[in-house]
């Protein structure tokens, strides 16, 4: 195993931090679905994610260091350090349960399929031909304030787009996976399916 | 599959889901904690902690003694390793809350940071204009409203967590998580200006 050397940068602690927190709530949600789903090219994502929290970690350490300048500084500082640490820890977990697709573990497939039925925040929908979806941005679509949901990865044409970006457009045949409220997950699954023609304002 | 072997397999995943909600949940309010330096919610975090070891261990048992044949010990394996992790994140949600129950004052960074942050958490006071004074949570269907869920709820010193049949009342702080793009919904939801 190699190790790159990470090298000192200038980068606002609250911007690490907030990066630690996004990618570390995002790599579980998605986590969960490949170990659920038995995906493991979405599972080997989680894993390149957890470098990527790594590299964070360590250039926020290498941050409050740097900004304590005083005794009561570095009693704050601690604080920021161990949440920083915190998500760090969730982002090993992430990969804990990727690596239960990764090493062919696997989880039993009537897990899957009782799981889909249980679970209500997270959901995998296919987009059919005639879902309201196809052709939208997930931007204009503004899920999130509609009906608190959120479209944490898109399979397309053998390849995982992870957290999508706002312009990114749904086409036919995709694989959303979100998360969210499970009122909304409900109305998503519906409009994937075509089942709910428009979406509420 | 018999009926009875899918039945344990539901009580198992339905175990195992607590456990995964439980400690979701206590990460969004370790979070909580931290945003207004409550140590009531960290210290919920802390006992929630304690629930999730002991539901992880009765998950456990259920899984080793679900009496899975040989060809399926993998896929039982896959379980008991999913249960681990929940502890494992239910650990770390914990770590968060021990930052408020040392009792300095969080750094003013992390308040930023988990304001700004794509999942944020949120509070607002409930005030007398408010719809949704009086109505029990169900009612209220906040999450449909405003696409964000109630963690918690602080009534005077007192913080709780919610039921579908708690009631809201003035001046409750609703502690909310979803969306940052629901945030104002909540608030104009919850405390309405003067008209």
């Amino acid at each position: 195993m190699s190790f790159e050397r990470i090298e000192y940068k200038p980068i606002p602690v609250r911007e690490l931090l907030r990066e630690m927190k996004n990618l570390s709530e995002l790599m579980i949600d998605l986590a969960y679905s490949a170990a659920l789903f038995n995906d493991r090219e979405l599972a080997e994502d989680v894993l390149e994610l957890e470098k990527r929290i790594d590299t964070l970690a360590y250039q926020l350490e290498m941050m409050t260091m740097v900004a304590a300048r005083d005794a009561k500084d570095a009693e704050a500082l601690v604080g920021v350090s161990k949440v920083a640490a915190a998500t760090d820890k969730i982002s090993d977990a992430a990969a804990d349960i990727a690596a239960i697709v990764t090493q062919n573990i696997g989880v039993h497939p009537i897990v899957s399929e009782i799981f889909e039925r249980v679970e209500e925040r997270l959901i995998k929908a296919k987009v059919h031909e005639n879902s309201i979806l196809v052709g939208k941005s997930i931007g204009e679509l503004e899920l999130a304030p509609r009906m608190g949901v959120d479209i944490i990865a898109i399979y397309r044409k053998n390849d995982w787009i992870i957290n999508p970006k706002a312009g990114e457009r749904i086409c036919v045949g995709d694989v959303l996976i979100a998360r969210g409220t499970s009122e909304g997950l409900k109305e998503l699954r519906e409009l994937c399916e075509g089942k709910l023609d428009k979406l509420e304002d | 599959m018999s009926g009875k072997g899918q039945k344990k397999f539901e009580e198992i995943v339905k175990r195992f889901v607590e456990l995964k909600d439980t400690s979701e949940l206590m990460i969004d309010l370790a979070y909580s904690a931290l945003l207004l330096n409550s140590k009531e919610l960290a210290e919920e975090v802390q006992r929630l902690e304690e629930y999730v070891d002991k539901l992880h261990t009765e998950f456990e048992l259920l899984v080793l003694s679900s009496g899975f044949k040989k060809e399926e010990a993998r896929g039982f394996l896959g379980l008991v390793r999913l249960g681990v992790v929940t502890e494992k994140i239910a650990d770390a949600a914990a770590q968060i809350a021990e930052v408020v129950l040392r009792g300095v004052e969080p750094h003013p960074v992390l308040k930023l940071a988990i304001e700004e942050a794509e999942e944020t958490i949120t509070y607002v006071q409930v005030n007398e204009r408010s719809p949704l004074v009086n109505k029990t949570l169900k009612d209220a269907r906040i999450p449909e409203e405003t696409g964000m869920w109630i963690l918690a709820i602080k009534r005077g010193d007192k913080c709780m967590r919610p039921k579908p049949d708690t009631t809201i009342q003035v001046g409750d702080v609703l502690i909310a998580s979803g969306y940052a793009e629901g945030e104002e919904d909540l608030k104009r939801l919850a405390a309405p200006p003067p008209s």
